[in-house]
């Protein structure tokens, strides 16, 4: 169903209290999200997972309204699952049976028909590359395979948004990346919007374009990554084709912050320089400057500075 | 590595409405069922005396219309006591009465039929899913807890259906074919109304108990042990309280006078004695077995057995009670409360036994209500 307000956010929530006892989950979460690819970080305990349900409308909210693709979750929960794939975090299956009737069972009870629904479970159980498995019980598939397999069964009936929490816990790294690439593959292939929570930095970074930190329940920081991994106008990355040693103790007596990470010497130039000082220097010690350019906070930075703030 | 890889395609189907999602999980609960062999052997076990109830309606068929070839079965059954000569001479008067009896007697042996069958089915229902954790598969998907309760229901109703209302509709139709009268539809039709409502009292009063049950453990296994314990254990005690209030009863009668037995020749006094003491003891008799049929009409005994209250319920819904006593009025006065007693069964208030399942019927929802949680919670 289309936005009624003709929108493109993929869900709204104003002011969403969530309390379990004298737990606060959710504290006044007031958040807005556009299509694409979406990544939930937080650390543990910081609402991710009420905040899917809540998406989700698998709980009451006590306080706050909402909207999922244009529909109010508290009122439409069942349209919204409809539209809506889900891998859960933990281990779970339907028991006693092979990989084709797992991911045929999930579509049935999203409504499909059973022809469709079987017809399509071999589709997904292709592209997640389970196809070799498909006759397998799915007890016996490896921790990867089941990933793949709750990835399958969440998009079997082509979900306009997948929601995918925590799908790389506990894999392998071949494992995780494959997980990966689908998930990547879905959100800016095929035309899905993905919710992507983790506690796995890099995955984020890997598969979304846009992200959201929560902590104690309410956002911290939101935004798109490339965004937020500012430009320090005054913070260079500098790689030299001699010894950076000497040239950092140069740049030390001159004013500037110096440090070496791997082989990168990073310098803070100060503020009533400019990083012309850079080449200047270089010039007299004669030494080649190989590489320069502005630093970049990265997404860990951006993750630690919204979690340490008060 | 496939021939022709697509990669992923989007989906232009459509979706069902969720009226009928919870047929979803019968459906394939029922598919995943009926692979275990020794499932697919009880329920052909137990269609063993459906087949024996097709056969009766069918001969009764015959036996109304006077056919050549029963005529000298039932003239044998009539000579050997087994048979009323009245009912052999006019079979259609009693035809909803024998129809009645056959299809209780059928009843009878298919509750417990039901229960084996029940046991082999519905432990895995719910704990299965608990040990795996797929909750958060259904409740994350378009479908709320009375659908999964629903659907899960929906498998056992369809396997005790499968040995109660199916074999009984297909001899009711046999009984139909065999008699050649129209009249039997309009006489035997609220029996097999009865027969449908019976078969739903069972599949939900024992599904739900089971069902209750099976959320209680990880391990189907013991809650098979558990259901077959409640149903064993209960009729067991049930039998053996029934035991010992008769051989109370019959020490009681023990006690009445013996019968005088007079010598001869005989004086008008001892005369008098005699018939004195011959009456005493036909009073005596007489109060015993009032007494047993008081007994048999209060007998709160059989409530201890789950079977046996499923049984009673049933019993009033065929109405069986009601064709001994037509059957009873063939015997002499003094004999048709023996006949009843004999024959009829418990008579104690069916509404007795009603409670009972209501009772587990309500402690069931709670058990399910408090063990199967929505995702609404803490981990």
């Amino acid at each position: 169903m289309p936005c009624p307000r003709g929108c493109c956010m993929l869900f709204q929530l104003e002011g969403v209290t969530k309390t379990y006892g004298h737990i606060t989950a959710l504290n006044n979460l007031s958040v807005s999200v556009p299509s694409g690819a979406i990544g939930l970080l937080g650390p543990n305990g910081s609402g991710k997972t009420t905040m899917i349900r809540t998406l989700l409308g698998l709980i009451s909210v006590d306080r706050g309204s909402g909207e999922v693709l244009g529909m109010d979750f508290r009122r439409r929960q069942l349209d919204i699952r409809r539209q809506v794939g889900f891998a859960p975090e933990d281990e779970c299956l339907f028991p006693r049976v092979v990989g084709v009737e797992f991911v045929s069972y999930a579509g049935e009870l999203v409504g499909m028909s059973s022809k469709d629904a079987m017809q399509r479970a071999h589709e997904v159980l292709d592209y997640v590359e389970l196809g070799e498995a498909r006759y397998r019980m799915v007890d016996t598939y490896s921790t990867g395979m089941k990933q793949r397999l709750k990835l399958a069964s969440a998009i079997v009936h082509d979900p306009k948004l997948l929601i995918l929490d925590e799908p790389t816990n506990g894999m392998d790294p071949a494992g995780r990346e494959e997980v990966l690439q689908l998930s990547r593959d879905l959100a800016h292939n095929k035309g899905m919007s993905l919710l992507f929570s983790s506690h796995l930095l890099p995955d984020v970074e890997a598969v979304c374009e846009y992200v959201v930190v929560l902590g104690a329940g309410k956002v911290l920081t939101q935004g798109n990554i490339q965004q937020l991994k500012q430009v320090h106008k005054q913070c260079f990355e500098v790689r030299l084709k001699a010894e950076m040693g000497p040239f950092a103790h140069r740049l030390a007596a001159l004013g500037c912050r110096t440090e070496m990470r791997d082989d990168v010497l990073l310098v803070q130039v100060p503020d009533e320089r400019s990083p012309q000082m850079l080449w200047e220097t270089a010039a007299q010690q004669r030494e080649q400057i190989r590489y320069l350019r502005p630093q970049r906070s990265t997404l860990e930075e951006v993750f630690l500075k919204a979690v340490e703030q008060p | 590595m496939p021939i022709l890889d697509q990669g992923y395609q989007h989906w232009t189907g459509t979706l069902s409405g969720h009226a009928w999602r919870w047929l979803a999980i019968t459906r394939h609960g029922v598919r995943i069922g009926m692979k275990g062999r020794f499932l697919r052997i009880a329920i052909m076990v137990s269609w063993l005396p459906a087949i024996i109830l097709a056969l009766a309606l069918s001969m009764w068929g015959f036996v109304e219309r006077k056919s050549a070839y029963v005529m000298p079965v039932v003239d044998f059954l009539v000579e050997a006591g087994l048979l009323d000569r009245r009912v052999a001479a006019d079979p259609i008067y009693y035809r909803v009465d024998v129809w009645t009896i056959c299809y209780d007697n059928f009843f009878v042996t298919e509750l417990w039929l039901s229960m084996i069958l029940i046991a082999m089915v519905g432990p895995s229902l719910i704990s299965q899913d608990l040990r795996f954790n797929a909750l958060p598969l259904y409740f994350s998907r378009p479908l709320r807890r009375i659908d999964y309760f629903v659907g899960k229901l929906g498998i056992i109703a369809t396997f005790v259906g499968m040995v109660t209302v199916i074999p009984a509709l297909i001899a009711y139709v046999l009984g139909l074919l065999f008699s050649l009268d129209i009249t039997i539809v309009r006489d035997t039709f609220p029996l097999l109304l009865s027969c449908i409502a019976y078969g739903v009292v069972i599949s939900v009063s024992a599904g739900l108990f089971m069902l209750a049950l099976s959320s209680l453990s990880r391990n189907s296994r013991y809650i098979a042990l558990s259901w077959i314990v409640i149903c064993c254990v209960g009729f067991l005690v049930a039998f053996f309280l029934n035991e010992e209030d008769q051989s109370q009863r019959e020490r009681r009668r023990a006690r009445t006078p013996a019968r005088a037995v007079s010598v001869q020749p005989q004086s008008p006094e001892q005369a008098q004695k005699d018939r004195l003491a011959a009456e005493a003891y036909q009073k005596a008799l007489e109060d015993a077995q009032a007494e047993e049929v008081r007994a048999n009409k209060t007998n709160w005994r059989w409530l201890v057995s789950y079977a046996d209250n499923l049984t009673r319920v049933g019993q009033q819904l065929l109405g069986t009670e009601a064709c001994w006593e037509k059957l009873s009025e063939l015997r002499s006065p003094n004999d048709r409360e023996r006949f009843m007693l004999n024959h009829a069964g418990p008579r104690y208030p069916w509404y007795w036994s009603a409670a009972v399942l209501a009772g587990i019927f309500g402690l069931s929802v709670c058990i399910l209500n408090f063990r199967v949680k929505s995702l609404d919670r803490l981990r």
